[in-house]
């Protein structure tokens, strides 16, 4: 196996009273694609969030553990989540770009609020992340337009590319295409598998296809537990437990 | 036949829309109109560039006035559209507890205290220790009158950006303040600006605070611890004046007051169009 990127250790999340996520422990290595499968409710978002500490959004939650990225803990107290989410981006289901502002200030957000002033690196950066997110064709000569004005499949690209701008190692995608057809599905599918050559990718789908299709690794969680984590050539071949093939043969969820 | 009722049915409804929406527009087109008719022909350069004669002698203006207003609005928004601005991004961002619901309520109290209620607190706290008529407390009576209303405006428009907006802001390792200034207040710069705007056209528009603040005067100061002409309130004086000369001069000045109040609002709305304009057209 690769190196361990991102290692999760017994991670437990409440709201308030409620544990969505129930002592999970999972390995993800370095440039490698894995999907969290499951049925709704199984706490596979909210599993996810925890990654980059965006659930502590959500008044009430709560999470315990250890998620070590590069042997660091990212949930300890002394962590600065605004670093953590420099090292690890998130792509969110609904495309969300920035209204009001153009395909290029989408892009280059990160960048430029970091503090890259200098235009020609600016409009590197912004080319060089919209060809990564297979977006630079069809956008190149409408830079300046609302990034709101793009189809729902390039808008979620364009995500793609704005978090691929602060070049984090590991980039999580929470259901990316749930809310796109099966043409801009396809697109972000095959972004996904150009994306393994620099990044960790984990992402949340409820298409079991798609894992099948683009993921190197399937974990599969049912009421916030893990009940199967392997390559995906065993999970949807070789399940392991009867719930993983109950579940990947349609016989329930 | 039921498609023709149904059809009907449309019909009067869509009427009765139109009708509504013209009603609405009829007192704001007789204001104006009258306005027009009473003061245009009162309004030459004097009335602009002069201050106002004795009584009895024809012509001059309302030059202090009208100095005098922008004056005190200005006062009133260096106060309070920073003060209201912050608070309002406070209420929409952070605007949980208690504390955030006590300055709600207060905030909504505030917004129903009658004006010359405003203008008496205005007197008590800084005409009557000062021993003087200012500007200063003209300018503070409307910022109390502005505060509320860009509070408020602030607040309900930045709630109406979603939650995953700032979601996206701090995914890409942004510092909230961060997230808060540049995705939801740059974001919505020219909602927060009409919602400034209307505040501004409420002050310039305010007599009873200014009454026994600014109290008015016949001539120009620029003191801000003087007594100060003000549109409404030499409106006012001169619209109860037994003088057809000064009678003439009030309905001049509320046509410049409409037209000072108008023109700022499309003024605002004219900047943000132009700036987003050169925004999308930039690089």
């Amino acid at each position: 196996m690769n190196n361990i990127v991102l290692s999760v250790k017994d991670l437990n999340v409440w709201y308030n009273d409620f544990q969505a996520v129930k002592g999970i422990s999972i390995d993800y290595p370095e440039k490698s694609i894995s999907a969290i499968i499951g049925p709704s409710g199984c706490g596979k978002s909210t599993f996810l969030r925890c990654l980059n500490r965006i659930h502590e959004e959500v008044p009430g939650a709560r999470a315990e553990g250890e998620i070590l990225l590069k042997g660091r803990n990212i949930l300890g107290s002394k962590i600065d989540p605004v670093q953590v989410r420099r090292s690890i981006g998130m792509v969110f289901q609904k495309p969300n770009p920035f209204p009001s502002m153009s395909i290029l200030e989408n892009v280059t957000l990160g960048v430029r609020l970091l503090g890259v002033r200098d235009k020609s690196k600016l409009m590197q950066v912004a080319e060089q992340c919209l060809r990564k997110a297979a977006l630079w064709d069809e956008v190149k000569d409408k830079l300046s337009q609302l990034g709101t004005s793009l189809s729902g499949g390039q808008q979620q690209r364009l995500c793609i590319a704005r978090a691929l701008a602060i070049d984090p190692p590991v980039l999580l995608m929470d259901e990316p295409t749930s809310a796109l057809d099966p043409i801009a599905s396809l697109k972000i599918e095959n972004l996904m598998s150009d994306l393994k050559k620099d990044y960790t990718v984990i992402v949340v789908t409820h298409n079991m296809q798609q894992a099948a299709r683009v993921a190197d690794y399937t974990s599969f969680f049912v009421l916030g537990e893990l009940i199967e984590h392997g390559a995906c050539s065993d999970i949807f071949t070789n399940p392991k437990e009867q719930k993983t093939e109950d579940y990947i043969t349609g016989k329930f969820g | 036949m039921y498609l023709k009722y149904r059809k009907l049915k449309n019909l009067i409804f869509h009427f009765s829309l139109y009708l509504c929406a013209a009603l609405v527009l009829i007192p704001l087109v007789l204001i104006i109109f009258f306005v027009f008719k009473m003061g245009a022909t009162s309004i030459n350069l004097d009335f602009f560039t002069s201050l106002p004669k004795p009584v009895g002698e024809d012509g001059g203006g309302m030059k202090h006035a009208i100095l005098g207003t922008l004056y005190m609005v200005s006062i009133a928004s260096v106060i309070s559209i920073p003060l209201g601005l912050l608070c309002g991004v406070y209420l929409s961002e952070f605007g949980k507890g208690k504390v955030a619901t006590l300055l709600r309520l207060t905030i909504d109290m505030l917004t129903g205290v009658p004006s010359i209620v405003i203008g008496i607190f205005a007197y008590i706290t800084i005409v009557v220790p000062l021993k003087s008529f200012s500007a200063m407390a003209g300018g503070v009576a409307l910022s109390i009158i502005i505060l509320p209303i860009v509070c408020r405006s602030t607040e309900e428009i930045l709630k109406l950006v979603p939650g995953h907006i700032r979601e996206a802001g701090l995914a890409l390792g942004l510092p909230r303040w961060r997230v808060i200034f540049n995705i939801v207040v740059k974001g919505n710069l020219s909602s927060l600006t009409t919602g400034v705007m209307l505040a501004i056209s409420r002050a310039a528009g305010e007599t009873a605070p200014l009454l026994f603040t600014a109290f008015g005067n016949m001539y120009l100061s620029y003191e801000i611890d003087e007594p100060m002409a003000s549109l409404p309130v030499q409106i006012y004086n001169y619209a109860i004046s037994p003088f057809d000369d000064w009678q003439r001069q009030a309905w001049a000045g509320s046509l410049v007051l409409i037209v000072l109040v108008l023109g700022i609002n499309i003024f605002a709305r004219t900047l943000i169009s132009l700036k987003h304009i050169k925004f999308r057209y930039r690089g």
